[in-house]
């Protein structure tokens, strides 16, 4: 007891100097059970295999340079997919917030077009663009915009009025109230939507790849299930989990904390 | 009378996009191969109704969001307050919880059609482990949050274990539970769409994927709406008041 207790009190300790550790600890228990449940030979192996299966066919993957061309793709196509989206959409998304006609007439047809979700577009994408980067482009795109303009509007909408009347009657031209006041007031909600958009994105990538698939990490993944290979599967998911995970917890939320600080507007 | 209003001007910009589509497909004669006109979406509504398709398969898709949704709660909403108990414990399972949170869904749909085979069983998998790490994760949040003095003093007031979990935690983690199960049922409705459109033969994803197939574009259209129907209808009649009436009920909002 009392070395669980001390070896408990060393990794609090451990974990104050350097919280990245944090992150990673939790997950060495995780791949032990994992470990010794592949051995004890409960499942086949082939239907579940251990991490050193899955390490050796990490390597394999990136020795033959699949994985490496397969990841490439798939960044691109989110990155691509999330920049058309942020300019379509925050552009829309100020529209929409500072006209009180606008909002009513579009608010309605936005939720309903979210609705709809990206996947259930695919079919008649596939008609449309046939299987290829369009339709994947096109997939990303709604996904992202949608968040990112509601998160804009609400935005745009959480700026008091008083401080854009303020600025103008200090002189201020709407370009300027627009530039100073209203933007800035809502990029902590802007970088949200973005936030979340995103994690939609990404998941609709693998969905997208995974059906309409000529590469990337879903096309990896469900070709590996075509040929019955776990093993490459779990590496696609392994990816898939880090890479947001690093996207999200070390780029996406310290800037959505950095600008909630800068310029979120909390009352004290 | 003011609901009255606010459902009708909810619902006219709608009407009005139905207006446009109704006037541009026949002034534009666009080809029904690219995008059908009105009328054929109706008759087509009109036949799978008629024959009991489009029932069969609105039904088999409900049905699996919601047993997944009811298996993925009753597991987590316990694991998540036990965990949440011990604040080192939630710091040491909170990673662990986002990473499996950020695979929820979708990025399961390979492997659990190998476990289970094409069908029911992989499908529901998908669902219950989309709303499974994210209501977790959420609950976990939501007991921690709660004010360790607001646990003490009960536990100095002399409640016993039970009281505490059932009048403190469970409904000072209740917004952030109902948040969660938001957010995990929005992506289990996208992951059964995906799902559907690979691994099974009953459901509106399949429905959606065979009509492209044979280029019946006003059978995926009549799928879109009815897709997005359903998860407006869920989403603005049964989620969000049943969040916002959980915040302002149980919420810790603190006045200033």
């Amino acid at each position: 007891m009392n070395m669980i207790l001390q070896g408990w009190g060393a990794y609090v300790r451990l974990t104050q100097k350097l919280p990245g550790i944090a992150a990673l600890i939790p997950f060495i228990p995780v791949v032990a059970i994992w470990t010794a449940v592949a051995a004890s030979g409960l499942f086949p192996r082939a239907f579940f295999p251990g991490p050193v299966d899955v390490v050796n066919s990490f390597m394999t993957l990136v020795y033959k340079g699949i994985l490496p061309a397969y990841l490439q793709d798939s960044l691109i196509r989110l990155l691509n997919g999330a920049a058309l989206g942020i300019a379509i959409g925050v552009p829309m998304g100020i529209l929409i917030g500072t006209s009180k006609t606008a909002h009513r007439i579009s608010w309605p047809v936005l939720l309903f077009f979210q609705a709809i979700g990206d996947i259930a577009w695919l079919p008649i994408l596939l008609i449309w663009f046939g299987f290829g980067l369009t339709t994947m482009t096109f997939v990303i795109v709604y996904t992202v915009v949608f968040p990112v303009i509601l998160n804009t509007v609400l935005g745009v909408e959480s700026v008091p009025r008083d401080l854009a009347r303020a600025a103008r009657s200090l002189g201020a031209s709407r370009a300027r109230v627009l530039w100073e006041v209203t933007i800035p007031g809502a990029l902590p909600n802007i970088i949200t939507g973005l936030r979340n958009g995103l994690g939609y994105g990404w998941r609709a990538l693998i969905a997208v790849e995974m059906i309409v698939g000529t590469s990337g990490i879903g096309f990896m993944m469900f070709d590996a299930r075509r040929a019955g290979s776990v093993v490459e599967i779990l590496v696609g998911m392994i990816i898939l989990g880090l890479l947001w995970y690093i996207v999200d917890a070390w780029i996406l939320a310290p800037i959505e904390r950095a600008t909630g600080q800068r310029w979120g507007l909390v009352l004290s | 009378m003011s609901s009255l209003t606010s459902t009708a001007m909810f619902v006219a910009p709608l009407l009005a996009l139905l207006v446009i589509w109704a006037i541009i497909v026949p002034v534009f004669e666009i080809n029904p191969r690219i995008f059908p006109s009105v009328g054929m979406v109706g008759s087509a509504a009109m036949d799978s109704i008629r024959d009991g398709t489009l029932i069969w398969h609105i039904g088999a898709s409900l049905m699996r969001v919601g047993l997944g949704t009811i298996i993925g709660v009753v597991l987590a909403v316990p694991l998540g307050i036990a965990m949440g108990v011990s604040p080192g414990v939630s710091a040491f399972l909170t990673p662990l919880f986002r990473f499996f949170s950020v695979l929820a869904g979708i990025a399961w749909i390979p492997i659990a059609t190998l476990w289970f085979g094409y069908g029911f069983g992989a499908i529901i998998f998908v669902i219950v482990n989309a709303v499974f790490f994210v209501v977790a994760y959420n609950t976990l949040l939501g007991v921690s949050t709660i004010p360790r003095s607001l646990r003490n003093a009960a536990a100095s007031l002399g409640a016993g274990r039970w009281a505490i979990l059932t009048q403190v935690l469970l409904p000072g983690a209740l917004p952030n539970i109902v948040t969660g199960i938001r957010t995990g049922l929005g992506f289990a409705w996208r992951g059964l769409i995906a799902a559907e459109m690979i691994a099974t033969n009953v459901g509106l994803g399949y429905m959606l994927f065979v009509a492209r197939d044979f280029y019946r574009t006003e059978v995926i259209v009549l799928g879109m709406i009815i897709i997005g129907s359903i998860w407006l209808l869920i989403d603005r009649m049964l989620l969000v008041p049943l969040e916002r009436a959980t915040i302002e009920r149980w919420g810790l909002v603190r006045r200033a």
